[in-house]
Parts: C-alpha cells; sequence; structure tokens
C-alpha cells in the first residue's frame, strides 16, 4: 500500500476548500469499507486522502415536509435503527439490513454506497424506487440531481471533482403505498449481491390487486442500478390477481436487464433471476395482502 | 471400567487455552516481532506454466534498505521439498509450474520496501502451454509439467471378480461425479518468523502441523545439522491439512541465514491462496451392482485427482480415497483405480478427510440411487451391506478393531432431527416454490497413516515443582483440541487436578516426535504415549515415596495429588513434597517419556502405499434441507451427526468437532468454488471464495454418540477429527434430491448450479409430456 497525504476536514465548507485545492487528486473517505479494500489492492491513484467523517452537518435522519433527508455520513447501522425509516421509507431500510455484514453496516455510510456507484450497491436499488433526490454542493454553488441519472456507468457518476454529495432525501411512502428490496447473494451475510431488485407500488385501494404507480429497479445486471418501466408499465396496466398473471408481468424483466457472467454468476442466471426474484417478491407481497414484510 | 469413575475422562472439560484466546493473551506468530528484524517477501511466478530464461535481481538488490535478496542459487542444500516426493523447488531455477510457484524472496527493513523491490526484480519467462484438464494431461500428446509425466501416481486395487459379478447383478448404477477445489480458509494465514538464537540455532517460529518433520525438511533444503534447527509450529491459528508441508518456512530460514537477522513473513490471503494446499478435485467414475434384495455385488471406481503441480501428499490422498471408495460396506468384487495427476492448477495436499469426502459424496449418492431405485430404505440398505466387526473391508483387509457402522445407522433414530423430520417436512402452502426435504449419509475414516509407514506417537511429561506435570508432545492443536485432551488423560492418570497439568505442543526443542497432526491419529496416538509416560512417571513417584515413608511400592495408591498408603490414607505425602524431596537430593526433577507404536492390520495392498488402515471411526450425517426453486438456493435448517468416537475424553470438545466439520462439510457441498482458469485463481479471496457464514448455518447441529470402544485407543477412544466432515455434502445433497428430485452429481451444489439443473429437469420433463 503506497503513503497517502491524510486530509480531514470537520466542516462542510473545509471539505470544499480542500476538494477545490486538489481537484483531480483528492479521494474523500467516509467509512472506508470501499475505499480501504481498494487501497489495499494499490487501486487508488489519488494521493490525497480527505477524511470527512467527522462532519457533523453531514450526519442525521430527519422529515420535513413529507420528505425524508437521510444525509450522507448516515451508516446502515443508523438506518436500521431509525423509527423514521423504518415507517417512510422500509424499502430502503430493507437493503441496508442485507449489506455485509454488523461491523460493515456500523461503518458504511449511506453516501459512500451511493458515490462509490457499485452496479450491485445495495442501497441504490431502494432509492430508485423511492425516487430519491441528491444535493451536490461544490464552492461555485449546489445542484439537486435525480438518483437514477447521478450514475454514469460502473464507479462513475456525474459529481465533478470539487464536488461532495451532501443530503440525500426522498418523499416518504404513503399510506398505501408497498414494497420490498430483494437480494440474491452467494450466501447470507457478507455477500455482494448476485442481483438485486426493488419494488415500490402504490395500491388502488384495499382489496383490490391493481395499482396506479409502480416503481421497479434492478441492481448488478447492469452497468448501472436500472429503472424497469416495462414491468412498471405492466403492473399499473393490470390486475396482479392471479400467480399466472404475476409471472406474465415479471417475465419482462428480462427486456431491462443486460447482464454480464463474472465469477458470481452466469449472464444467463442473472437474467432468470431478475425475473424469478421480481416474482417471488410480488408473490410473498400478495400473499401479505400487499403490505410490506414486517 | 465404568465411565463415572472418572474425574475428567469423558466430562464436558473446557478448552484449557480457551481463556488465553478468547482474551487475546496468546502469541500467535504474526504477534511476535524481534528486534532488528527484516520483513520477508516471495516473488511468483507470472505464468502458471513457463521457462525460466534469465532472473536479474540487480536492481533490487540496488535499492536501499534491501538486505538480501535471493534466488534458487542461493539455496544451500537440496532445492526441493515435499513430504513423500522433494518435487517443488524453494525457488525455482528453470521453471515455473503453477502461478505461485516462488522465483525469488527478498529481506528489507520494511514491508513496503520488500513489496517495491519484488517489482525490480527482472524475470525473463517463455510460456509454456497450460496444463489445465487433470483427464487431458494423461493423454500422451499433453505437455508435460514434469519431466516423467503427468501421472505422478497410478494405484489399482482388484478383489474378487468383477465382471462375473456386474453380469449377476440385477442393476448396475453408473454415474460421474466431481468434486471442486476446497481452501482450507484458515484463519491464520501463514505465517512465520525466524531468527538465529543461542548456540546458532535457527529457530523458526511457524505454525504447522509436524515440527519434527518440518525440521528434517528444512536440514534438507538449507544444508544444516537438524540439530541447529528448531521449529516452533504452535500456537497455529487452524491448520485442517494445509500445514502439514512445508509453506513459507524454507525461505524464511534461507533469509535468515543469508542475512543473520531476524526475519518475518506474513502472507495476504491472496498470496495464500494462489500459493498453497487445496483439496484434490476429483472426477470419479462409478459403476455399482448390486442385487434385488440389496446386496452390493461389485464396484468399478476410477479416480482422477488433480494434484496441481507438485507431488506433495497427493498420491497419499488418492490412495486413501481408493480404500475408502466403497464406503463402510462389504463389497468381496472391487476394481479401484486412482490417478494422481500433475496440472499447473496451482497445488494439492493434504486436506481434513484426505480424499473420504469427495468419494463419501459418490458412493452415498449412490447408495441413495439404489434404495430408491429398489424401494429399499435407505437405511436398511446401508445396514443390510454395512461393515462388521471380522468383516473383510472392500481393499481385503480384516477387521479386527472396532467397527462402528450399524451403531450409527442405529443412532440415526436417536437424533431429535430423525425424530422430528415429518413434522419439519410439511408441504410450504404459502410459498409452494420453496421446498424442504431430508437426507442422511454415512462415512468412515481411518486412524493414523497405515501400513508401510512408521505410526508411532510420543510424549514426555516432566514433574514440576509445584507438583503438577507439563506434557510434551510433538502434535499441535490446531483447534481440535488434543491438547485439552491430553491434560484430562495425564490428570485422571497422575490423579492431580487437571489444573496441575501444563501441556506443551509443537516445539522440536521440547517435545517428543508423536509423528504429523494428521490422519485423525493425535487424540489416539499422542494420547496413548500420554498414558505411557504417566504410567512410568507414576512408579517414578511411587517409588520416591516408598523410600520416604520406608514401605513397599505395592502398598501404595495415588489419589488427588498426593501418593497415600492403600490401607491407611491418612498416611500420605503430597506431589509437591515429592518434587522438594527429589530437588533436595539431586537438584533435578524426573522426566518419563512414552512411546506408542500404531497397531497395524493384518495384510498390505500391493502396489498401494499406506493400504490398508486397522482403526476406523464412523459417522452418519443428517440434514434438512430447503431448496428454492425459483432460485436454486439451498438452506440447511437443521443437521445432526451420529457419531462413533469410541468412548468419548472430552464430550464439549466432540460437540465442536462435530459441529465445525458439519459446517465445513456444508460450505464443501454447497458454497466453496475454487474458480481456476488457464491455470489462473480468480476466487483469491473471501468475497469471491465463498465460506458460509454464521448466517448460513443451520440454528441447530445435534451431536450423538454411539459407543463402539476401541479397546487399543487412549480410554478406549478413537480420532473424529475428520469424520465429522465427511458426509456432510451428500447428507446434504440426498436431502436436495428429497426435496426436489434433483441429483447432484457435482460440488459444490451452488444456487446457480441447483437453479439450472431444475430448469433442465423441467424441460425434460415438458418434452415427455409432449
Amino acid at each position: 500500500m503506497k503513503a497517502l497525504n491524510y486530509l480531514r476536514a470537520d466542516t462542510i465548507d473545509s471539505a470544499l476548500q480542500y476538494l477545490d485545492e486538489f481537484k483531480q487528486d483528492i479521494r474523500i473517505i467516509a467509512g472506508g469499507t470501499d475505499l480501504v479494500v481498494r487501497l489495499k489492492q494499490d487501486m487508488v491513484k489519488e494521493n490525497n486522502i480527505l477524511d470527512i467523517s467527522r462532519i457533523k452537518e453531514l450526519n442525521g435522519i430527519f422529515r420535513e415536509n413529507g420528505t425524508i433527508h437521510v444525509l450522507p455520513l448516515t451508516t446502515h447501522t443508523d438506518i436500521l435503527e431509525s423509527e423514521v425509516i423504518d415507517k417512510y421509507a422500509f424499502i430502503l431500510r430493507e437493503a441496508c439490513a442485507t449489506i455485509g455484514s454488523p461491523q460493515i453496516r456500523n461503518r458504511g455510510t449511506l453516501g459512500g454506497n451511493i458515490v462509490n456507484a457499485s452496479p450491485a450497491g445495495d442501497s441504490i436499488s431502494a432509492l430508485f424506487v423511492q425516487t430519491a433526490k441528491l444535493k451536490l454542493k461544490s464552492i461555485n454553488g449546489e445542484r439537486v440531481v435525480s438518483i437514477e441519472e447521478f450514475f454514469t456507468g460502473p464507479g462513475k457518476t456525474i459529481l465533478k471533482p470539487n464536488e461532495l454529495l451532501v443530503d440525500i432525501f426522498m418523499p416518504e411512502l404513503e399510506e398505501n403505498e408497498t414494497g420490498f428490496f430483494k437480494k440474491l447473494g452467494q450466501r447470507d451475510a457478507l455477500a455482494i449481491s448476485v442481483l438485486n431488485v426493488a419494488v415500490k407500488m402504490r395500491r388502488r385501494g384495499a382489496g383490490t390487486n391493481t395499482f396506479d404507480r409502480a416503481v421497479v429497479a434492478f441492481g448488478a445486471v447492469a452497468p448501472t442500478v436500472v429503472r424497469g418501466r416495462r414491468v412498471e408499465n405492466a403492473i399499473i396496466s393490470s390486475s396482479l390477481d392471479s400467480s399466472k398473471q404475476i409471472h406474465y408481468i415479471a417475465r419482462l424483466a428480462f427486456r431491462e436487464v443486460s447482464p454480464i457472467s463474472d465469477i458470481r454468476a452466469s449472464l444467463k442466471y442473472r437474467q432468470d433471476m431478475s425475473i424469478n426474484l421480481l416474482y417471488e417478491g410480488l408473490l410473498d407481497l400478495r400473499a401479505n395482502d400487499w403490505k410490506r414484510k414486517t | 471400567m465404568i465411565m463415572e469413575d472418572f474425574k475428567y475422562i469423558g466430562k464436558s472439560v473446557p478448552r484449557i487455552d480457551a481463556a488465553d484466546k478468547a482474551s487475546g493473551k496468546i502469541k500467535y506468530m504474526s504477534d511476535l516481532n524481534f528486534p532488528g528484524m527484516l520483513f520477508g517477501k516471495i516473488l511468483r511466478a507470472k505464468y502458471p506454466h513457463a521457462l525460466i530464461k534469465k532472473i536479474d535481481t540487480s536492481q533490487a538488490k540496488a535499492l536501499p534498505g534491501v538486505v538480501a535478496v535471493v534466488t534458487w542459487e542461493d539455496v544451500p542444500g537440496l532445492n526441493g521439498f515435499g513430504i513423500v516426493t522433494p518435487d517443488q523447488p524453494v525457488l525455482c531455477k528453470d521453471k515455473v509450474r503453477y502461478i505461485g510457484d516462488a522465483v525469488a524472496a527478498i529481506a528489507a527493513e520494511t514491508k513496503e520496501l520488500a513489496e517495491k523491490a519484488l517489482t525490480l526484480i527482472d524475470v525473463e519467462y517463455e510460456p509454456l502451454p497450460v496444463v489445465d484438464d487433470p483427464i487431458k494431461a494423461i493423454q500422451s500428446d499433453s505437455p508435460k509439467v514434469h519431466d516423467d509425466g503427468n501421472i505422478h501416481l497410478h494405484t489399482k486395487v482388484v478383489r474378487g471378480d468383477v465382471r462375473k459379478a456386474f453380469e449377476e447383478a440385477d442393476l448396475v448404477i453408473e454415474h460421474i461425479y466431481c468434486t471442486g477445489e476446497q481452501e482450507h480458509a484458515f484463519l491464520e494465514i501463514e505465517t512465520g518468523i525466524a531468527r538465529i538464537e543461542e548456540d546458532d540455532i535457527l529457530t523458526i517460529y511457524a505454525g504447522s502441523q509436524y515440527p519434527q518433520r518440518d525440521q528434517m525438511q528444512l536440514s534438507r533444503c538449507l544444508a544444516l545439522n537438524p540439530c541447529k534447527i528448531r521449529v516452533v509450529s504452535y500456537p497455529v491459528g487452524g491448520a485442517f491439512g494445509g500445514k502439514d508441508e512445508l509453506t513459507i518456512q524454507p525461505i524464511l530460514g534461507l533469509l535468515v541465514l543469508k542475512t543473520k537477522r531476524p526475519v518475518k513473513m506474513v502472507m495476504t490471503r491472496e498470496e495464500s491462496v494462489i500459493s498453497y494446499w487445496k483439496r484434490h478435485p476429483m472426477i470419479m467414475k462409478y459403476k455399482t451392482g448390486v442385487k434385488k434384495d440389496g446386496t452390493l455385488v461389485a464396484n468399478k471406481v476410477i479416480i482422477y485427482a488433480d494434484t496441481g503441480a507438485y507431488a506433495s501428499l497427493g498420491g497419499p490422498v488418492v490412495n486413501l480415497a481408493i480404500e475408502h471408495a466403497c464406503g463402510p460396506y462389504k463389497l468381496s468384487n472391487v476394481d479401484i483405480e486412482g490417478y494422481c495427476i500433475y496440472t499447473n492448477n496451482g497445488v494439492s495436499g493434504a486436506f481434513r478427510g484426505f480424499g473420504v469426502p469427495e468419494t463419501a459424496f459418490a458412493i452415498e449418492t449412490q447408495m441413495d440411487i439404489i434404495a430408491e431405485k429398489l424401494g429399499i430404505n435407505p437405511i436398511e440398505l446401508r445396514k443390510k451391506n454395512a461393515l462388521q466387526k471380522g468383516d473383510i473391508a472392500p481393499v481385503g483387509n480384516k477387521l479386527t478393531t472396532s467397527v462402528g457402522t450399524v451403531a450409527v445407522l442405529d443412532g440415526i433414530s436417536k437424533t431429535k432431527l430423525w425424530k422430528e423430520r415429518e413434522k419439519y417436512l410439511v408441504k410450504n402452502t404459502k410459498k409452494p416454490w420453496i421446498k424442504r426435504g431430508f437426507g442422511f449419509a454415512l462415512t468412515y475414516q481411518g486412524t493414523g497413516l497405515g501400513v508401510g509407514l512408521p505410526d508411532y506417537g510420543g510424549a514426555i511429561l516432566r514433574f514440576c515443582e509445584n507438583g503438577g506435570f507439563e506434557v510434551g508432545v510433538g502434535l499441535v492443536d490446531y483447534g481440535q483440541g488434543i491438547g485439552t485432551s491430553y491434560a484430562q488423560i495425564a490428570a485422571e492418570m497422575m490423579k492431580c487436578p487437571i489444573d496441575k497439568i501444563k501441556v506443551v505442543l509443537g516445539d522440536t526443542a521440547l517435545t517428543a516426535d508423536s509423528g504429523p497432526t494428521s490422519a485423525s491419529r493425535g487424540l489416539y496416538l499422542g494420547g496413548k504415549a500420554t498414558i505411557i509416560a504417566a504410567e512410568k512417571m507414576m512408579t517414578v513417584l511411587k517409588e520416591k515415596t516408598s523410600e520416604m515413608l520406608k514401605v513397599s511400592v505395592d502398598n501404595l495408591d495415588a489419589e488427588n495429588g498426593y501418593i497415600c498408603m492403600k490401607n491407611q490414607p491418612e498416611k500420605k505425602i503430597s506431589y509437591e513434597e515429592i518434587a522438594a524431596q527429589f530437588m533436595k537430593e539431586t537438584d533435578h526433577l524426573p522426566e518419563t517419556e512414552g512411546y506408542f507404536l500404531m497397531p497395524l492390520a493384518d495384510m498390505k495392498v500391493e502396489n498401494a502405499f499406506g493400504l490398508p488402515h486397522h482403526i476406523f471411526a464412523f459417522s452418519a450425517h443428517l440434514a434438512l434441507v430447503e431448496v428454492n426453486t425459483l432460485t436454486g438456493q439451498t438452506k440447511v435448517l437443521k443437521g445432526a451427526e451420529v457419531i462413533d468416537a469410541g468412548d468419548v475424553i472430552n464430550r464439549q470438545g466432540l460437540e465442536a468437532q462435530s459441529e465445525g466439520g458439519f459446517v465445513m462439510g456444508m460450505g464443501y457441498g454447497l458454497f466453496e468454488n475454487m474458480i481456476i482458469e488457464k491455470g489462473i485463481f480468480k476466487t483469491t479471496n473471501f468475497s469471491t471464495y465463498i465460506i458460509p457464514s454464521a448466517e448460513d448455518i443451520p440454528s441447530d447441529i445435534e451431536t450423538v454418540t454411539v459407543t463402539d470402544p476401541e479397546e487399543t485407543g487412549p480410554y478406549r477412544a478413537k480420532g473424529v477429527a475428520e469424520t465429522v466432515m465427511c458426509a456432510t455434502a451428500p447428507a446434504i445433497t440426498n436431502a436436495i434430491y428429497n426435496a426436489v428430485g434433483l441429483r447432484i452429481f457435482k460440488l459444490p451444489a451452488t444456487s446457480e448450479l441447483v437453479y439450472t439443473l431444475l430448469e433442465k429437469k423441467e424441460e425434460k420433463c415438458n418434452e415427455s409430456t409432449n
């Protein structure tokens, strides 16, 4: 492992100053659960490491006018322990529960999971379906982008070298909204997703199997997490009365994904699993009268 | 002997090293640091198969802070090691045969400098075609890994008339089984530190399984009188067979001799995975003939084992696989053949089970298939064919020691899992795609090294001033708990509290050579040697007491740390007083030694080195699984093991062994998939090589013991370290069949494999109904 220049910022302003000063040659560390592994593998080209883990302004979960804010330094454990998240952003909660192990969840942050931009980042699919927005800030100003437009490829985002992710926010889940996050890994803990799927649907009313809104996202089956718009349209335009009908809809998933073969799984398996995982998740939900998993 | 008479034997005794290990007080080799210490690094091969044309170390040597750069030219003795055949170079001279082959090594002031220096060594290679398919490798036109060809060993054992027997069989089952390359995945990666100590003794601190053999091999490589080498191989953070052969020790020793300074070397997980031993991947062709009534009549087996680039223990692994290829069943017509084949796929060597988990998967699947085809209860089928005491084993030896086959099979019905299985197997109506199944498998494992190899245990017992005793055995406790068992045995024998026993393991200077810590032999041989040493020590104490009390030895007894008069127990002398007397008289305390030779089978199998074995431990493995037919995922919900360990020395130790073995077997069966493409490892750490996590293992693993006492064993015990993992995989795959009607012929049965097979099966179903 090479020697690095360690910098620490305790405020957003000071972090932005550093970022502007060192431009391309600076890398941010928060929880370090991804970065430290890369450092060990000598995969980090930058020479300066900016530690933002002590910036208090970047840590916390709060509600404001029907919106939930999860600040980027919030750890996965914080998310799992938050009542607000449990009530209003439970799809994100389900995703964070599958990440790594307790040790990794204690250190790893939501912001880190996003900026790391892995196509297999578990929280990202959940943020997709909860239609999260990201606030990016630099010394020149700030901008808000939707989570979907943030990613451009594996490990690649629209984040400029002098920008910092300062807020992650999303509308609160409504009373008649349901959904799930499902992950398929090679084992039940400490597993990188072979693929994952997240779904959010708004039910037209109790006793019905119809939905007027649906958002579906798949992880680890394309260069970035992807939306499943064909599946969404199919959910909205039909009634999920039978397992046969649900399977019919789920099969559209194979049109949404463009997986590759790697050491974890083959292209074909990932393709089939994007269908079956969605199918299983929807069946589970229906068996529970479309109520969230408890 | 009645167990209740014992104070320690047969009881649940907490591990003597538990508190120190849990609190971090024990110093593993990576925790050791010596003043003036250098850091060692090894340059590995760039190609899995290549000729070395030139090695230029001048730039690396010129880097300030680099103290030594060594290549083959610096190896003073034989540039080769290997337990059976020393065919692996310490440092390669003209050829590399796998991607982990060592080409050069560096000692530098810091780890970073050593790493930097590695990049400055210029090696010119001429890449050769990679031999990566063991079946192709034995064809005459295959490129050769070694000049003598790619067959390291070919063994064929024939008994009876297989051809005739197959003609007479009512049913013949033929299948090809493939098993994966398993990584030992011990917590402590190969690590060591070495220096020159007092009297010019090169002292190597590196965890391993047999310090005296390490010393012998190192002596040969380093051209050093063995008495000038001390090997300390304990404590060690796990081994499972992976530290039976040498790993880093010869290079470590070489760097110390070269620099005259202490050198420390710590592998990374990735370097460990590509460089060191694995379980042999095997391809096994099975053809089994059986009569309508379930009587096995013939078994023809061909085993192809990929031993990788060097021999190590590949030959003995194949031979043990052959011996156990038929399972613990009566078969008088057998034709079993095994090939141990060189390739460029890493290196395979010793691993818990040593060929038995592989063949157990095959034979136990065959048995399950036969039971189903013939409509015979699978337990009854096994019982019908079960080897019993007095029977002739498939390779021809008569079984005269304890044979627990039937006891273990009968024990299945005593498990909670068996009793309650119907309850667990209820259909999941809410989630019909989740299916449950129950399965079991039977296995056995020979104890010791087998015929043809000197096999003995040794122990030293030292009397201490506090009236306690120090037991010195060359074997190591790498997690199986033998240290605690030796303490139990010594305390029981010496009639003293267990906290008065100190156990010293794995040190050529302080312990008796007791052979390798392998082959389920540690408790058996080390235990027997301890008993013999203790008997001698008791005589010494009684003799001294008889002098002190002026009574005949025959009138003396021992109890709770005292030698007392048989008829007047109040007339007694404490061990501490006896020790004081020795010190007063001679300024020296006595020590005794015990040696025990392993009993051997009544014959030897021609042309099959090491066969047969004489003492066997038996176990049945049970599994309840849940298969998700949408994803192919298999979850093991419950597990159980029924074990014939003879009489049990340490109850809680045995349970821990059983649970650990089950989990390791489960990883082998379901998860652990070492991917090597063209000689290059693709799964070099635990993010890609998947071992079960705490979330994956069943909440409940039951251990039931059935006792078939082994009269020759220490307190009639047998070793079970290996058998406890050998049949877990087939128990799980038989359970998968029970759940979804799918036969697994390849391990590991990953989610993707199960899903793909289920899909094919569905296609076939559709075809046949169309």
